[in-house]
């Protein structure tokens, strides 16, 4: 019998985190009509609850955390305004979405720099510009890369070096 | 060898004499890298010439005179690669397989050498005599990447040539290398998928995609050959054009950008163009000058007894802000002959006199081919195309247009639609008849059908929306309002609507965004003035066949018959005067014409139309049938039912709407 995780309530005493039915106010504590009070059921300490107002506000304004686990692998849109990644599989369904994206250089192994995400997505692969809308930005799987200059520098493996300037 | 599925068809066997035999030259490439331009530069032809890709929608023939001789040189479709996916890409393919002895000059853009790369391999399949030409090598050595023409060369076969199209430079050198054109080296193509890859598709993923995972092998391939000879320097910092277009994109800045390009639109097109061009032309150069000479030429060549009436001319030079309001340079005031006239009752008849009036009043009369038809031609619809053309160039060749596709895009999904619809819809705001044919652009029919629709029915042209302009300079803002959400709110329900009952998928947006370029004037001016030529040829023929149907119909008293026969529709359900039945008659030829007349009775001294009236007559004609063009554009496009089926739907609509319009105004009580 799991309650809803809203429901815990933190001990600000020893941050100890409850269901208000494992409190010994709620196992026939005979004060439990006329006081308001909550009691931890580790510490014992006896504390107010939130006002309803604030717990409204902070579900508002926060944001549901949910714990990321440690992964390399994302979808385009997870990816920040700007940042420079690897692209690693195409998982649309659709032969055709993934071939015209294929031939703008979107294919496994590119390096491409997410430009913005809103209204649509614009990736840039080396000079091209390309707009996607949010539903294939979500069928592009990618790594982060590092290096901000890694585009460029994954892009020609020892191009530098081969060419020199005075060629 | 294996040929790609969807282009074997164009594989000819390698002919021996093709070389020798390469009279023909076929212009090649990804879109927007300024085959049209070469194009133009090799054979001395306009073509038109954007910033965005898919300007080419059809092909282009010309002669060029190579150092061994002339030659034909075709201008193709931009495409991505050899499958015949899009309609531009299928012509492309077919012009590659109706030219089997061509030799294929393959336009790049050099600063983006990997996407010319995957094609140039598509194409080396076809074993065809081939140069590359490494065009915009201003932009590349501006974005500081550097190129190794001679190892390039060395690596694909074929002659490779440096151009910047744009400054002729390097011309000569791809006149000369034609002739060397070569069959390019056999790339051989290794299977490379990365390890992620494969552990994906391990998972079950659908992997049954040949074209797809030869196009990935392709590319590797071009990341081996980028690698020996592109050197790519440290990003430098953005430039300008960079910055506003990356503006341009963005979510709150992109609509400020928007709302400004969209006054000056307004500004020039509207107010400078429909305002002080037209005033100036339709007050000055017509009323007090060429219809006056005209009327005294046909007075002096068939002098029947008949006296001129005068009116008075007002003229104010004004450089206006806002509508109605601006800063008055200057204002004069004549007496100027008038059309209108009245036959002296007491000079005895002649029998030519009848004749010499016909002739007279065909000419000069109230429905005559010059005070009309030119008139309206010239002095209010030129200036007003001019200055929409002029300005829709500039912004074409900045490469905006694209960016206000993501813009949009959101939006348009909506309607069944993608952002590439944009390109068409502003293109209609200049001339819904070239607007429809460039509907081509769209990937899927549903679209194509959806963008003609909405075309025909709620995007006026840029004559006729000088016209409303000035129409709405006599209804209060309120009313303007009114009328601007009324046609945006019919634009989304009718294109709702259609895309839920026409079914069928939308395509991917996927947009490639061209660089922002500063517009080249000479491009501009050029481009407008073929566009003009091609407009004035459609335009004046209409006009002076509309004004001549017109003219009859007046002389056969057959006018007031067809008022009477329209009056319920017109007169009852539309609430307007009866005489402006003919405004909509003449609107079948042409629906801007047939505001311009709406517009005569809108304005001046004592009109015609009430406030409410040129409300509800705006909105009728704004949704009314474009013109006869654009029909027969829409037949040539989408088939004859349904260009008949669309010109019932807007007819409809347009009547419908218009005349709930008056019944809920009249209802209210306003």
């Amino acid at each position: 019998m799991s309650a809803p995780r809203d429901d815990y309530i933190h001990c600000p005493l020893c941050g100890f985190e409850f269901a208000k039915a494992d409190t010994p106010c709620a196992r026939g504590c005979p004060l439990s009509k006329s006081c308001h009070l909550i009691s931890c059921p580790n510490c014992c300490y006896e504390f107010p609850p939130e006002p309803r107002v604030v717990s409204w506000w902070r579900r508002l304004l926060s944001r549901p955390e949910l714990p990321k686990p440690p992964r390399d692998l994302f979808s385009l849109p997870e990816l920040e305004e700007g940042e420079h990644a690897e692209l690693v599989s195409l998982t649309s369904e659709k032969v055709s979405r993934r071939n015209t994206l294929a031939i703008y250089g979107l294919v496994p192994g590119s390096q491409l720099v997410l430009q913005q995400k809103r209204p649509s997505f614009i990736v840039r692969i080396g000079e091209t510009e390309l707009a996607l809308e949010a539903d294939i930005a979500r069928e592009i799987v990618v790594r982060r890369s590092r290096c901000a200059h890694a585009v460029d520098l994954t892009e020609n493996t020892g191009a530098a070096q081969k060419t020199g300037s005075g060629s | 060898m294996s040929a790609p599925g969807s282009s074997a068809t164009l594989t000819p066997a390698a002919r021996p004499e093709a070389a020798r035999d390469g009279r023909t030259i076929v212009l090649v490439g990804n879109p927007n890298v300024g085959k049209s331009v070469l194009f133009s530069k090799l054979t001395g032809k306009f073509v038109i010439i954007s910033n965005y890709p898919g300007t080419t929608v059809e092909i282009t023939r010309g002669q060029a005179a190579l150092a061994d001789g002339p030659c034909a040189v075709i201008d193709t479709p931009g495409i991505n690669e050899l499958a015949a996916r899009t309609e531009d890409a299928r012509v492309t393919c077919n012009v590659l397989r109706d030219h089997p002895g061509a030799t294929i000059v393959q336009v790049a853009d050099a600063k983006n050498l990997r996407r010319a790369l995957l094609l140039t391999t598509q194409l080396a399949e076809l074993r065809r005599p081939m140069v590359l030409v490494l065009n915009m090598m201003d932009e590349l050595e501006h974005s500081g990447h550097r190129v190794n023409i001679r190892k390039l060369s060395e690596i694909l076969g074929v002659p490779v040539v440096p151009t910047i199209a744009t400054a002729r430079t390097g011309i000569h050198l791809l006149e000369k290398s034609i002739g060397q054109a070569a069959v390019p080296a056999r790339l051989e193509l290794r299977e490379a998928a990365p390890r992620s890859q494969v552990a994906l598709t391990a998972a079950g993923l659908p992997c049954q995609d040949d074209e797809y995972q030869r196009n990935v092998a392709r590319l590797s391939g071009v990341n081996e050959i980028m690698a020996q000879t592109y050197t790519v320097s440290r990003p430098r910092h953005p430039t300008f054009a960079q910055q506003l277009g990356a503006w341009a994109t963005h979510p709150v800045k992109g609509l400020l950008l928007l709302g400004v390009a969209l006054y000056f639109m307004f500004w020039f097109v509207g107010l400078f163009g429909a305002g002080t061009v037209v005033d100036f032309f339709e007050n000055v150069v017509f009323h007090r000058h060429v219809n006056v000479w005209a009327i005294h030429a046909v007075d002096a060549i068939l002098p029947f007894p008949h006296q001129h009436q005068t009116e008075e001319s007002e003229y104010t030079l004004a450089i206006p802000f806002a509508p109605r309001r601006g800063i008055e340079l200057t204002t004069s005031t004549t007496q100027v002959l008038s059309p209108r006239y009245t036959a002296d009752a007491h000079a005895a008849p002649r029998w030519w006199h009848g004749i010499a009036r016909f002739v007279h009043d065909f000419f000069v009369g109230e429905f005559g081919a010059i005070t009309m038809a030119l008139s309206y031609g010239f002095a209010i619809v030129l200036p007003i195309v001019t200055t929409f053309f002029l300005l829709f160039g500039t912004l074409e060749d900045s490469g905006y247009l694209s960016r206000l596709a993501v813009m949009v895009n959101r939006i348009f999904r909506a309607m069944g639609l993608n952002g590439k619809a944009v390109l068409p819809m502003v293109l209609g705001l200049g001339c819904d008849t070239m607007a429809t044919m460039t509907t081509r652009i769209l990937e899927t029919r549903k679209e194509r059908v959806i963008t003609t629709l909405l075309l025909a029915l709620a995007v006026p042209c840029s004559a006729q929306l000088g016209v409303l302009m000035a129409m709405a300079a006599r209804v209060s803002w309120t009313a303007v309002a009114f009328w601007v959400g009324l046609m945006t709110a019919v634009v989304f329900v009718v294109g709702w609507l259609t895309a839920k009952l026409y079914g069928g998928p939308s395509s991917d947006f996927i947009l490639e965004l061209p660089p922002m370029r500063r517009p080249q004037f000479g491009n501009v001016a050029i481009k407008t003035l073929a566009r003009l030529e091609w407009y004035l040829k459609e335009v004046i023929p209409l006009f002076v066949l509309g004004t001549a149907v017109l003219f009859f119909l007046d002389k056969l008293d057959l006018l007031t018959k067809i008022a009477r026969l329209a009056e319920p529709l017109v007169t009852g359900w539309l609430g307007l005067p009866s005489q402006t039945a003919n405004a909509f008659l003449i609107g079948f030829l042409r629906r801007d014409y047939g505001a311009v007349y709406l517009l005569d009775a809108a304005i001046g001294p004592n009109p015609l139309l009430s406030a409410h009236q040129v409300l509800v007559s705006m909105v009728t004609i704004t949704l009314f049938m474009p013109c006869i063009a654009t029909l027969f554009m829409i037949a040539r496009e989408l088939g004859r039912q349904a260009a008949l089926i669309i010109a019932a739907i807007v007819t409809a609509l347009a009547f419908g709407i218009g005349g709930l319009v008056h019944q809920l105004a009249h209802g209210i009580g306003l």
